[in-house]
């Protein structure tokens, strides 16, 4: 019975392993999808106006969900500090606390912080442009290596935990 | 009260300088910060306080280019984007009223200034209210209570912004006269200092601002889209403004506005506000004029 149990076990937390590291991936693709949408929005709002980049930030953390609401938050929060930094440093240091965008995506983020705020809009418009297409880019290949590793992740963890089940038994 | 006000506007300030330079300022006794009027930050050279009419030396150490960025940075809470109309107009307006008047290497675009790259020199001008300028004329420009169309005269430095802005306060608010809806032609943003769209000098509960539109069209926009009873604009100084002035006078509509001038004779000479006073818009015409440290009114009657 005790043999039995363990081996359901065994199993099991192969299994939950494997699942696990297939679960990441498709997190991620859902992660630069999300920073993709983010940034689309805030290029709307520029292209309807000019507010300033703490209330266009917190405007747009309220209307976007995970690593886009987390780093638009950050930086709104960030911003409203009378000892702050400067916008770039303030920026890289939230983009580099975003572990699910993976680091390409923290990568292509990260020289939005010199233009944001700093330029006029129609050039924060494209330099936000240019990066969104980065991170649609990233998320094709993540999604197709999600597929691809996923379902290798997925059989490993079940066929592992089988291969070690039989060792055991 | 009114020192800690002023001392506190200071501070205020104070807060969009960059560390090393804020507390240098916010170092100065606070007697000093309440008298302070600007401060003063040029390149390579220390920062200076403009204080009971002199410049004095804030620190030895000079401004680097880096804190003049830095200012930009802060005054305009990292939104450059936000405030390009204004920086293009040579100052931008932060929270509190306090002007960044601003200088350096101008980039054109087409003729017109772009931005200025790098910038050489800032000056900060901290915003004061003065609640009851109005009150020495106030009496006089509202016989039987209502506001008749006025126009105030002084040469630039006098308080005639001052005495415009406190006189839309207290005509809106209803403070020795009969409340009116006045709506606000603030083409340089000097009146109310508008920051996020809240005013930052009190111009009173029934006022609506509308500001950095060119003055003709601005005052043709608030009449047709806030049904004013009293329509403000700070300085004339085009034949439009005259026109739009004239239009709004044929609505109904009381005026109050300012012009550049030591007096009537001085309006006389120059062919636009002697025009302006054959139109006869205005039946008030108050003259600002120096009296030893404080101002004195001249009220006249030209209808």
């Amino acid at each position: 019975m005790v043999k039995l149990l363990g081996a359901a076990l065994v199993a099991g937390g192969c299994a939950w392993l494997g699942f696990r590291r297939a679960l990441e991936l498709k997190d991620r693709v859902r992660a630069l999808e999300q920073m993709a949408g983010g940034l689309a929005l805030v290029e709307r709002e520029l292209a309807l106006g000019a507010p300033p980049l703490p209330r266009l930030l917190e405007g747009a953390a309220g209307r976007c969900d995970g690593p886009a609401a987390e780093l638009f938050a950050g930086c709104a929060r960030a911003l409203a500090r009378p000892d702050r930094e400067g916008f770039p440093a303030l920026w890289r240091g939230q983009v580099a606390r975003l572990e699910a965008l993976g680091e390409e995506g923290r990568e292509a983020l990260g020289p939005l912080g010199e233009i944001l705020g700093r330029y006029d809009c129609r050039e924060q418009r494209a330099g936000l442009a240019a990066v969104r297409g980065r991170l649609e880019e990233l998320s094709v290949l993540a999604r197709a290596d999600s597929r691809r590793r996923g379902r290798v992740y997925e059989a490993l963890g079940l066929s592992g935990g089988a291969f070690l089940v039989v060792l055991l038994l | 009260m009114e020192k800690d006000r002023r001392a506190a506007a200071f501070r205020q300030a104070a807060g969009a300088l960059p560390p090393r330079l804020r507390a240098l300022a916010l170092a100065l006794p606070e007697g000093e910060q309440g008298r302070a009027e600007e401060l003063r930050l040029r390149a390579g050279r220390p920062m200076t306080v403009l204080l009971d009419g002199g410049e004095r030396p804030l620190g030895e150490g000079p401004v680097e280019v880096e804190e003049l960025e830095r200012l930009l940075e802060l005054a305009s809470q990292s939104s450059v984007h936000a405030v390009l109309p204004q920086l293009r107009r040579g100052y931008l307006t932060m929270a509190g009223g306090h002007r960044i008047g601003l200088c350096g290497t101008a980039v054109l675009r087409a003729g017109e200034l772009h931005a200025l790259s790098p910038l050489s020199s800032a000056d900060i001008r901290i915003a004061r209210q003065v609640r009851g300028a109005c009150t020495p004329v106030l009496d006089r420009l509202c016989p039987g209570g209502v506001l008749g169309d006025t126009l105030l005269l002084s040469p630039p430095g006098l308080g005639k912004t001052t005495l415009l802005r406190d006189l839309i306060r207290a005509v809106s608010e209803g403070e020795g006269c009969a409340p009116r809806r006045v709506a606000l032609a603030d083409e340089r943003g000097e009146v109310a200092a508008l920051y996020d769209g809240l005013p930052q000098l009190e111009v009173g509960r029934r006022t609506d601002v509308l500001e950095g539109c060119p003055k003709a069209a601005g005052l043709m926009l608030l009449l047709r889209a806030m049904n004013p009873q009293v329509l403000a604009a700070d300085e004339i100084t085009a034949p439009e403004d005259l026109e739009a002035l004239s239009q709004a006078a044929g609505c109904g509509v009381t005026l109050l506005a300012t012009a550049h001038g030591a007096d009537r004779a001085d309006l006389t000479r120059r062919p636009l506000y002697r025009r302006l006073l054959e139109l006869g818009l205005f039946r008030y015409l108050v003259t600002i004029r120096r009296a030893g440290d404080g101002r004195q009114y001249e009220v006249e009657e030209l209808r």
